[in-house]
């Protein structure tokens, strides 16, 4: 009667990516939501070079550090979300959440909608 | 993920993009530079560089490949691009072949 659907893996639908800024540079992770911070800090490790330990991993817009042991699921950390990076520096603390946004993005239209047709 | 796995794709203001390669290759031009070695000078060290991408383009570009990967695989969601990037998108997206 009903056609049989195809099985599907769970990892299949929960595939998602991430977008880890810090200055200038953005790394698209692939990750499922099920993952830990822990994991995802690891693959992070293979890029940059960074021991898990020195890394932070941050939630924005809200700025909340992520936790380790949790998995991105439990910290509402969705498709495409924007998680800020900052390292530990020399002094053993961790530095500020500093991304740099170019300034060609037009954030609002008050002025002149600069139309030369 | 390994570094090997990945390519970096630079904007035109110096803007770093680190993507996995499977998602860069979606793009016809970038799966050629990176499939012929020795033609494309750009493409060693896995980097390419963009000078007349800018960056939020090239971030929506980007965003494009990781969609369109999720979208072949069954899982079928929109991919909302704002009205003002449009012009400077389609030009990049014909230049990437994309």
């Amino acid at each position: 009667m009903s056609q049989p659907s195809r099985p599907k893996s769970p990892d299949d639908q929960t595939v998602m990516y991430i977008r880890v800024k810090r200055n200038k540079t953005t790394y698209f992770l692939q990750c499922v939501p099920s993952e830990s911070i822990l994991q995802v800090k690891e693959k992070l490790e293979e890029l940059i070079d960074q021991p898990v330990n020195d890394q932070r991993l941050i939630l924005m817009p809200n700025r909340e550090v992520l936790d380790d042991s949790k998995s991105l699921a439990d910290q509402k950390v969705e498709n495409d979300a924007i998680i800020a990076l900052t390292l530990r520096k020399d002094d053993n603390e961790f530095e500020e959440v500093n991304i740099i946004r170019p300034n060609d993005f037009y954030q609002s239209r008050e002025t002149d909608g600069g139309s030369n047709w | 993920m390994k570094k090997e796995d990945t390519v970096k794709l630079i904007s035109a203001e110096g803007f770093e993009f680190v993507i996995d390669k499977k998602a860069a290759m979606v793009s016809q031009t970038i799966r050629n530079m990176l499939t012929s070695p020795g033609s494309f000078a750009e493409s060693e060290h896995g980097e390419v560089t963009f000078p007349e991408i800018s960056t939020t383009i090239l971030e929506k570009i980007c965003q494009y490949f990781y969609w369109s990967l999720q979208y072949a695989s069954g899982k079928e969601t929109e991919f909302h691009i704002e009205p003002e990037l449009t012009l400077e998108l389609i030009m990049a997206a014909n230049y990437l072949d994309t």
